[in-house]
């Protein structure tokens, strides 16, 4: 059985696999923008363009609003916080792990040099 | 075979002794008694087991003899638990070595892995280095975890992407 949050995971990272789709996400981490402005820089035909918006939109990376006969895409910031948890390297995370170790052990050395001084 | 995969200024070496292991050394300036108790005291594990972004820690345990529990609970903003370690120690040796199990699952029960860890104290001078062998199911299961994430071309747009949403909410 496959989870809820597995699937949309699995979504994610699917939408997340397309070099448009990620030039996509990065023009929307700029702001809202509407489906031509997505389209332009990414140099590719009006279809196209919307069906990269609709896998986005399906790992609900973004959402879409109409107005009139404009379409407008922004990001949701979710699902996207939940993917960097699977893909955070793994020498980076014990890195960091390790340098909070060193300024725990320093402040357990002071505490104990400060209490070795009042005995 | 030991081959280094990567080294840092700060000590961190990773190596894969075998197909199924990956092992991590590093050296802190301490006593290994307390490199030892930051290691497995609740409280202090809280200071250096670093939630991912928009995580916290909702709970740990961890009764550093043979038999006893580790259990660390993760909660997010839409889940409590996100995601569980449940594991037990099996060898326990206090300030020089210590093993148990490790079992991860998300906050709905599915399973996403187990291994066994084992952690070396050596004391060098004002030194501790500490080993770290993690013993993992198969090649596939130990590759995966050394490769989440490193493709740095995807890393550096999600950690933009983090950046920028940080800043958004």
């Amino acid at each position: 059985m496959v989870s809820d949050r597995a699937s949309r995971l699995d979504h994610v990272f699917h939408a997340l696999a397309h070099p448009a789709r990620r030039a996509i996400i990065r023009q929307l981490s700029g702001g809202e923008r509407n489906l031509s402005e997505l389209a332009a820089p990414l140099k590719m035909t009006f279809p196209a363009a919307t069906k990269h918006v609709r896998v986005l939109e399906h790992a609900k990376l973004i959402r879409r609003r109409v107005e009139g006969r404009q379409h407008f895409c922004r990001l949701e910031a979710a699902p996207l916080k939940e993917a960097t948890l699977w893909t955070e390297s793994f020498r980076e995370h014990w890195e960091a792990r390790f340098e909070a170790l060193d300024s725990l052990l320093d402040e357990m050395k002071s505490e104990e040099q400060t209490r070795a001084r009042r005995t | 075979m030991s081959a280094p995969v990567t080294t840092s200024p700060l000590g961190l070496q990773i190596s894969t002794p075998t197909d199924t292991t990956l092992v991590l050394s590093r050296s802190f300036n301490a006593p290994r008694r307390m490199v030892w108790d930051a290691i497995f005291t609740p409280d202090k594990m809280r200071r250096w087991m670093l939630p991912p972004p928009g995580w916290a820690i909702a709970s740990i345990e961890c009764d550093v003899r043979v038999g006893g529990k580790l259990s660390v609970a993760w909660k997010s903003d839409d889940a409590n638990p996100a995601m569980t370690l449940q594991g037990e120690f099996t060898a326990v040796s206090p300030h020089e070595h210590a093993v148990h199990t490790e079992n991860m699952a998300l906050g709905t029960g599915q399973s996403i892995g187990s291994l066994v860890e084992r952690h070396e104290f050596a004391e060098k001078g004002a030194t501790t280095a500490m080993t770290i062998t993690q013993t993992y199911n198969s090649k596939e299961d130990r590759d995966g975890a050394l490769a989440s994430g490193m493709d740095e071309g995807m890393e550096a747009c999600y950690q933009k992407l983090e950046a920028l949403l940080h800043e958004r909410t």
